[in-house]
């Protein structure tokens, strides 16, 4: 008797098992095997602020492999740490500027194998100039690092949270966002004599300035982010030569500011997340969208560029707690390929055979 | 008549009350050794204050850790931030309710459970869906599950007028934890308790933290916690049917806020919280002959939090932010059976929120919110129907800048069980709730952008269970087993993207799961007794968002697909020795679902001894507990190392 009232309660634990039943199908993911000229292609993902997964992915173009932490693969497991900001190669080293981690990691740009760490507080961008890499700190500073000895030597007090820089001739353009300020942002551009190593010059621009770049006909090209309420953000061309604000031309801004510059158009993500061009030479908006075969973005986060082939690359962050995408576009913005690399992808960097 | 849900088990000496979420206070003597009521027409666990020692709980997250369908976010340490999430939705999905009443934070919507310290604490019962009661304020109606946590009340005679308890946690962490309750009886129909206690601790705990090639141990610092609570209530108790209470409520702590550990740079350190809340609460409530029920709750509260940062992000700036909370609430409900077994009522409840705040740009929204409930009961025999509307009108201004524009939502519930067989021990339920959650303060004003096409959050629940309980007189004493399985679909869910630097509607989460309870008793004889009760939870709670995105069909954050909690006992007469082990499979930090997010399972024992006994007719109790008993290392949150073993000693006795 007792075991037929069982009974119906398995039959019932059955039925409401079965809610927990129907399961849809998974779409299959895409791999490319791209080939280039290059050794391979550097994606520096951010990962989470606070979550230490920031990696280092690598895609090796003859070899056909997608490394997907080349920095922890080459270093015995190591992570990179919290935040990978910015990473560059110069000579045979790569810079790696881990911002929550507080440290620029200087390894081997062939192997990721890990040569030095160096600690600089909140550090976010890199350049290099005449044997030395210029990094921003948010302690206000653009620290310079010797790349022989791998220390540094020198700081150069700039304005507050410092982020991207650009190099033209001798001098360093720095936008100084004040973006971590709780009084409201920065609204300059230092200017940087590299021959002497002081501040020569403050541009006033838009507020909260935060990338930078230049071209090779006498612009330096900074946008901000505004101060998100009466404040719009917006780009600023700044005369290279007499360092005055040339002008602030009207051009939809995304919530990501990747920009970079190439054979003389400049390259950013538009507030409909298209990667609109800007052509250096007319001084006028190129293109609304170099894209042209109807690939969409739902987070660009990184452009950079081959300045041999004419290729694009961008980064898709998608939504920003899982694994990014890079794009690769021919020069006429047809995608070429596309890799899966990691978590909010911030940087990219070419490696030369 | 309805049903009455949500019993208390206490021993044969005390009284079992019913959850006071505005339902009438009849006391019921009960044996101990009867199975729990889980028959109620929504899914409900409860706990009562006898089994706060054998958890090894202080607080309100210690005492629910067991509760199936729940995963108790926790930043580690004795002044970590606990939240708590259930069946896969958000922690700003579950209300938590002190005395029937909300306790809201219209800032970002977390409560944390590490703040409600237990003694004062009769019972916790966390409902799915909602409470089985149709005359309660609105705001209960209004949540996709509720924590009900209901405060000790005065149990007292003509002979022996007051009542004191006191007693005093001590333990790992540097934790010295003194509290004190006073019943009083006056005169007339009138009596109160005044519950106060002190909590300090200086935190600090070792942990050990790999950066993927080597581990090393650390000592987390700067987390010193220093809190006072007050607690007073005032009770006019006319009859069961028509009483009165006020609560007035003090609450202050300081407390240092060690933040993540990061790889490779020391932790930061000097940042600290202060907060200071006072709040006013009273509670009406009338039952007439003619079976119209009323029921008024008002409520006064004021939340002042400072945060501050010596080295706000670029090791310079100094961060020092105010903000102050207000609430002004008011809830009326009435019920009335039209007929013996058909139960009509209205509930409406207004409530004002605003904050104060000393950040640049700050907005200072202000928040109007009105709800309106419509609710009936049916029963037929064995089958129980109820159904309620809810309506939600919310209207928000600012000083500066743009306020989210106003809505007005409708969302239903129904709910309903039966006892289909002729053994009643037997019974089936089911619900469906759809339910939102309003975006935060935070969420729409803190960011730099403040997005005005904001939606509300949605969440459908599906609920199918099947309940069973019998008394046996052999050596197992009862069986009371209850299976739920269920379906959640979120929609419009509210993330903060970290690009926009505000929120968005983004995605859409599916969670199937089921939740498994067993509480058993077995009397071995020569007072001999073995209570055991076991918790299972399976939650596939997926990513549904963009089929051509590649975490698609992913698992959800912190969520892991299978928990299972039990606490075995053994204890005759005076001594109970419990054991206490709560296991959980893998979970994923991010959506990738692969190795960079993954967080590995973890199965955490504790251990305690309970000695009660009556010391010259006092009841006295002891307990010491082993927390973490065999020293995991794990985590709950990426970055946010657990304690190992930890020890805790108290003691209480009541005069």
């Amino acid at each position: 008797m007792k075991q037929i009232k069982l009974h119906y309660l398995f039959i019932a634990i059955a039925f409401t098992a079965a809610l927990a039943s129907c399961h849809k199908d998974r779409a299959v993911i895409p791999h490319d095997t791209p080939t280039a000229q290059n050794a391979g292609i550097y994606v520096l993902n951010q990962g989470g602020f606070d979550d230490n997964n920031s990696t280092l992915s690598y895609y090796n173009y003859s070899t056909k492999v997608l490394t997907a932490d080349i920095f922890s693969s080459a270093n015995a497991g190591a992570k990179l740490g919290d935040v990978g900001n910015d990473v560059g190669i110069y000579g045979s080293k790569m810079y790696i500027v881990v911002n929550n981690s507080n440290k620029i990691d200087v390894v081997n740009a062939q192997t990721s194998v890990l040569i030095k760490s160096v600690t600089l507080n909140q550090c976010r961008s890199v350049v290099f100039y005449n044997g030395k890499a210029f990094i921003t700190s948010y302690n206000g500073v653009v620290a310079v690092l010797d790349t022989l000895t791998l220390n540094i030597n020198t700081t150069i007090k700039v304005g507050a949270d410092p982020e991207q820089m650009a190099i033209v001739g001798s001098k360093l353009y720095v936008a100084n966002s004040g973006g971590e300020s709780t009084t409201g942002p920065d609204s300059t551009v230092s200017v940087i004599d590299l021959a002497t190593m002081t501040q020569t010059k403050l541009i006033k621009v838009i507020a909260n300035p935060t990338s930078v770049t230049a071209d090779t006909l006498g612009h330096v090209y900074v946008i901000s982010f505004g101060n998100f309420s009466n404040i719009a953000g917006g780009m600023t061309v700044i005369n290279d030569v007499t360092d005055q604000v040339l002008s602030q031309p009207a051009i939809s801004i995304g919530y990501n500011i990747p920009l970079y510059q190439q054979h003389g158009y400049v390259y950013y993500p538009t507030s409909n997340n298209d990667i609109a061009v800007y052509n250096a030479q007319t001084q006028s908006a190129a293109s609304a969208n170099f894209i042209s075969d109807g690939t969409t973005l739902v987070a660009p986060y990184a452009i950079s560029g081959d300045p041999n082939t004419g290729e694009i690359f961008v980064t898709d962050a998608e939504d920003y707690s899982s694994n990014g995408i890079l794009y690769a576009f021919d020069k006429t913005g047809k995608k070429e390929y596309q890799l899966t690399v990691g978590i909010n992808p911030g940087r990219i960097a070419l490696l030369n055979k | 008549m309805v049903p009455f849900l949500g019993f208390v088990l206490i021993p044969a000496s005390l009284f079992a009350q019913k959850d006071t979420t505005g339902k009438r206070l009849d006391t019921v003597t009960v044996r101990s050794s009867r199975p729990p009521q889980i028959q109620a027409v929504t899914p409900s666990q409860t706990i009562g204050s006898n089994d706060f020692a054998r958890l090894n709980a202080i607080n309100v997250a210690d005492a629910i850790t067991d509760f199936s369908g729940v995963i108790i976010k926790d930043y580690g340490g004795i002044g970590g931030l606990k939240t708590v999430s259930v069946r896969g939705l958000g922690a700003n999905h579950t209300a938590v309710l002190y005395d029937g009443v909300e306790i809201s934070n219209a800032e970002n919507g977390q409560i944390d459970l590490s703040k409600f310290n237990l003694n004062n604490v009769q019972s916790i019962t966390l409902y799915n869906g909602q409470p089985a009661s149709i005359c309660m304020p609105a705001r209960s109606f209004a949540s996709a599950s509720v924590l009900s946590i209901v405060t000790s009340k005065p149990n007292l005679t003509e002979e022996k007028p007051y009542q004191v308890s006191a007693g005093m946690n001590i333990g790992s962490f540097g934790l010295i934890n003194p509290y004190l309750q006073w019943q009083q009886k006056l005169g007339g129909n009138w009596s109160y308790i005044v519950n106060s206690y002190t909590e300090n601790a200086n935190g600090d705990y070792k942990y050990s933290i790999n950066d993927g090639n080597s581990t090393t141990e650390e000592t987390r610092l700067g987390s010193v916690v220093s809190m006072q609570e007050a607690d007073g209530a005032l009770y006019w108790t006319k009859s069961d049917s028509n009483k009165f209470n006020l609560h007035l409520n003090f609450y202050n702590s300081s407390q240092g806020l060690p933040g993540a550990v990061i790889l490779y740079t020391p932790p930061p350190n000097g940042q600290h919280e202060w907060e200071r809340d006072v709040f006013a609460q009273t509670g009406y409530e009338k039952l007439w002959k003619s079976s119209l029920h009323l029921l008024i709750n008002t409520k006064l509260s004021q939340d002042y939090l400072r945060y501050f940062d010596p080295h706000y992000n670029n090791g310079s700036t100094l961060l020092n932010e105010y903000f102050t909370q207000h609430e002004v609430y008011q809830s009326a409900a009435l019920s009335y059976h039209l007929l013996t077994n058909w139960e009509v009522s209205y509930a409406t409840d207004f409530s004002l929120n605003n904050i104060d705040a000393n950040i640049n740009n700050f907005h200072y929204p202000t928040r109007i919110t009105l709800l309106n409930v419509l609710a009936t009961n049916l029963t037929f025999g064995k089958l129980l129907i109820q159904g309620n509307l809810l309506n939600t009108n919310v209207n928000e201004t600012v000083r500066s800048g743009t306020a989210l524009p106003g809505s007005n939502i409708y969302s239903p519930t129904l709910m309903a069980s039966i006892k289909p067989f002729a053994d009643q021990g037997l019974q089936l339920r089911a619900f469906y709730k759809n339910i939102f959650r309003y975006p935060t303060f935070s969420e729409l004003y803190y960011g730099v952008v403040t997005n005005t096409n904001l939606k509300p959050e949605r969440a459908n629940q599906y609920d199918l269970g099947v309940t069973y309980k019998k008394s046996f007189n052999g050596i197992i004493e009862y069986v009371a087993l209850t299976a739920d399985g269920y379906y959640n679909t979120v929609n419009n869910k509210i993330v903060f993207q970290p690009g926009f630097d505000g929120a968005i509607n983004y995605g859409r989460v599916d969670i199937e799961g089921l939740d498994a309870g067993l509480k058993t008793q077995a009397d071995l004889g020569s007072g001999y007794k073995i209570p055991l009760t076991i918790n299972y939870s399976y939650q596939s709670a997926l990513i549904l968002t963009d089929p051509s995105a590649p975490d698609y069909l992913n698992q959800l954050p912190y969520i892991p697909k299978s928990t299972l909690a039990f606490n075995i006992g053994v204890n005759k007469e005076h001594i109970g020795l419990y054991y206490n082990q709560v296991l959980s499979s893998t979970r994923y930090f991010d959506n990738n679902n692969d190795a960079s997010d993954y967080l590995p399972p973890y199965s955490i024992s504790e251990a305690s001894v309970v000695y009660k006994n009556t010391i010259k007719k006092f009841p006295v109790m002891a307990s010491f507990g082993v927390d973490n008993l065999f020293n995991e290392n794990y985590v709950m949150v990426q970055s946010y190392p657990m304690p190992g073993r930890s020890y805790k000693l108290s003691f209480q006795i009541t005069i």
